[in-house]
């Protein structure tokens, strides 16, 4: 059999609309997880609550220990079957494929995202929220001002490779009939049976877009840096 | 002080230099070492003497020039026609087997013990059965003063002692030429007199040696020739009486103060 | 809410089937990938322009696309060109060479974290490349890396139910098809997950203890010394 290029071609316009869906997924599940993340690391620093850690090292090691393919069946499948209210009436979270993808996603990546800012608060020196208190800077203006300016600088490489994983990801929503590229391919190539030239166009676009995002690391260090002396 | 056989030099060097980008490494060595000969090199940090040191077993690879060890040149080849190419591995390794390093980290495998880093090289080198390769250990072992320490791991020895390990483990191969990189510079001041014996013991025996070194002393005692090095030039040399106590260059002279050379015993 | 866990009990022979699946095509291609890696992290280094090139190639590729789509391209390539193997071998392949990518990392990380000087002192005495890569560098470097490598293994453990994908009838598998028949999507997704998580956790727990006897053996090596 010969690779016939205009399957390829002609599968391209979809294929980049399915793009634009991962993507999207991809941001908005990321941004979503980056503002949790964020909040919680606050949080956990500044209460030092031993039961909150607790929490999270369970849940932690829940992400990090299970699939993310499970994560997403039981956040489409096994979330919507329970019933919150005991008794009469029902609450059941109702969700459609998109949302229980990017909840999903956002779940799996707080985790990740939280040990990155964990990660990153430790190597800030100590000394910054010292000499910050003694200056009068109480918490909220402290975190802003001081702290966070400096984690986020210091986590790009890890937070952009993150988003890499996101973005490697998304391609399992089909599995819950999200139609991103990856649905799209196989909609496609069904219909006109040429599944090679079809998934090479997707495995390019793919390559291109996450290697885009990981180059992009780089510029991003350039644009957010502090000042050194 | 040993008898010299002069007729062939050893080791030779000519011409060689050598660059690290803009850096002039070395800028044009000339060197004649005979056999049985013990040449120091000394000179400030930077002037080029562990590179030079180096080029001999080709471990730094010269821009130009030709390093020889007893007539033939160290890795190069040169052809029928008269074509230079580099060196057959097989062959260049050959010759690295008949000359003994010592560096100033010693190099010691930490994986192995005393024993295997001295039997390693000779079984899998010079194919020498294992008990033979053992004895020969043995005896080296005895002879640097450590065969209480034959089976210990390189980390449970101090650094005096891993460095005469390593000396043992160029000695069991049966070299013609030692070459020694500051051997004493990285050991802890009351461990270096026990290395230092065991250079003094191989210089009495005969035993051809090159030694890049900071101990005067000991370079003044037993070197038959002291080579100072500045900028990647042998810019003086001579027997140690000549060099140490009546140096002729600037260079020099600002060397041995900035040293302070009192009290130096000469053979 | 009413939970049923005896289809659990039902369907347990599909479970453990998928779990020994698992378990096999884990180790398939931790055999596979680690050499497979290692011919990577060589051919990066390696003088030839050519070969440097395409293993920089290859690693960049594996790395910047999703495993699934990696698989799927696998599975529907292979019958392209006339080649027909049974899925599972397929998966193995397929979790192999994305392994190997990382696998070829961790080698490379390994390898120069073995000082220039012993292999310096190991040519200076006359041995070869090759003799001083087998008895000195790789040996000290089979050791460092075995908690990476343990990591990746983690990984791939939970990249494996991507296989599902593809009908390999790994756990993942499994649990669609226990889904599909009962109906009950909550008793069998809890019960795999809980199988994924304690796998991950045992795995986890065998790198730390293996972790601590290596600093506890070089421990006593300063206490004796």
């Amino acid at each position: 059999m010969k690779f016939n290029f205009s399957y390829t071609i002609d599968a391209l316009p979809r294929l980049l609309e399915g793009a634009l869906i991962t993507i999207e997924i991809a941001v908005i599940g990321f941004i979503l997880s980056l503002t949790i993340g964020t909040l919680i690391t606050v949080f956990r620093t500044v209460s030092q609550s031993k039961l909150l850690n607790a929490i999270l090292a369970v849940y932690i090691s829940f992400i990090r220990g299970t699939p993310m393919l499970i994560q997403i069946f039981l956040v489409y499948y096994a979330l919507p079957a329970i019933d919150f209210l005991p008794g009469p009436g029902e609450l059941r979270v109702d969700m459609g494929p998109v949302t229980a993808g990017i909840v999903a996603i956002t779940l799996n990546s707080v985790a990740f995202v939280t040990e990155i800012l964990r990660g990153g608060l430790a190597a800030i020196h100590k000394g910054q929220y010292e000499a910050a208190r003694a200056l009068g800077l109480r918490n909220y203006p402290l975190w802003r001002k001081v702290v966070l300016p400096q984690l986020f600088m210091k986590t790009i490489p890890p937070l952009v490779s993150e988003f890499t994983q996101v973005l490697k990801a998304t391609p399992l929503l089909a599995m819950i009939t999200v139609v991103e590229m990856m649905r799209v391919s196989q909609q496609i190539f069904s219909a006109n049976y040429h599944p090679v030239e079809v998934l090479s166009g997707a495995f390019v676009l793919y390559f291109l877009i996450c290697f885009a995002v990981s180059r992009s690391s780089i510029g991003l260090e350039r644009r957010f840096a502090v000042r050194r002396f | 002080m040993s008898i010299k056989n002069n007729i062939q030099p050893l080791v030779e060097l000519f011409d060689v230099r050598k660059c690290f980008g803009q850096t002039v490494a070395l800028g044009g060595v000339n060197l004649s070492v005979a056999r049985g000969e013990v040449v120091c090199v000394i000179g400030p940090s930077g002037c080029g003497k562990s590179t030079m040191l180096r080029t001999i077993n080709w471990l730094e690879v010269p821009d130009s020039g030709e390093v020889v060890l007893e007539g033939q040149p160290i890795g190069i080849r040169i052809g029928q026609n008269g074509k230079v190419s580099p060196q057959a591995s097989k062959d260049l390794n050959k010759t690295r087997s008949r000359m003994g390093m010592v560096f100033q980290q010693f190099n010691l495998w930490p994986h192995l013990s005393v024993l295997d880093n001295i039997t390693r090289a000779q079984k899998i080198v010079l194919q020498i059965r294992k008990e033979d390769a053992e004895k020969t250990a043995h005896r080296f072992l005895r002879q640097v003063g450590l065969s209480d320490k034959t089976h210990a791991l390189p980390d449970q020895l101090s650094g005096g002692q891993q460095q005469r390990v390593a000396i043992a483990r160029a000695l069991a191969m049966d070299p013609i030429l030692m070459l020694m990189d500051e051997p004493t510079s990285a050991l802890d001041p009351e461990l270096v007199g026990d290395v230092l014996s065991v250079l003094q013991q191989l210089a009495e025996d005969g035993m051809t040696m090159i030694i890049v070194t900071h101990e005067l002393g000991f370079a003044a005692k037993f070197a038959d020739r002291i080579l100072f090095m500045d900028k990647g030039l042998i810019v003086e040399e001579g027997p140690p009486q000549q060099l140490l106590q009546n140096p002729e260059t600037d260079r020099l002279k600002l060397f041995l103060k900035q040293l302070g050379t009192m009290n130096l015993k000469f053979s | 809410m009413d939970l049923d866990f005896r289809i659990i009990l039902d369907w347990w022979p599909l479970i453990l089937s998928g779990f020994k699946l698992t378990l096999v095509i884990v180790t398939g291609a931790i055999l596979l990938g680690i050499p497979l890696g290692g011919l990577l992290a060589f051919g990066r280094q390696s003088k030839f322009k050519i070969i440097s090139i395409l293993a920089t190639a290859f690693i960049e590729i594996f790395r910047n696309t999703p495993f699934m789509i990696q698989v799927f391209l696998l599975f529907y390539v292979l019958p392209f060109y006339g080649i027909r193997i049974p899925a599972n071998i397929v998966g193995i392949i397929g979790l192999a060479l994305f392994g190997s990518v990382y696998y070829a990392e961790i080698i490379r990380a390994g390898i120069d974290a073995i000082p220039r000087g012993q292999l310096e002192s190991a040519r200076s005495i006359g041995m070869s490349h090759w003799q001083s890569m087998t008895n000195i560098v790789l040996p000290q470097t089979m050791r460092i890396i075995l908690p990476p490598i343990g990591n990746q293994t983690l990984s791939l453990v939970k990249e494996s139910s991507i296989l599902s994908t593809i009908t390999v009838q790994e756990l993942t598998m499994s649990a669609l098809i226990v889904q599909g028949q009962t109906f009950r999507p909550f008793e069998i997704f809890i019960v795999i997950t809980l199988l994924y998580w304690g796998l991950n956790e045992l795995i986890a727990t065998g790198l730390r203890i293996y972790e601590r006897r290596l600093e506890r053996r070089s421990l006593s090596d300063l206490a004796s010394a």
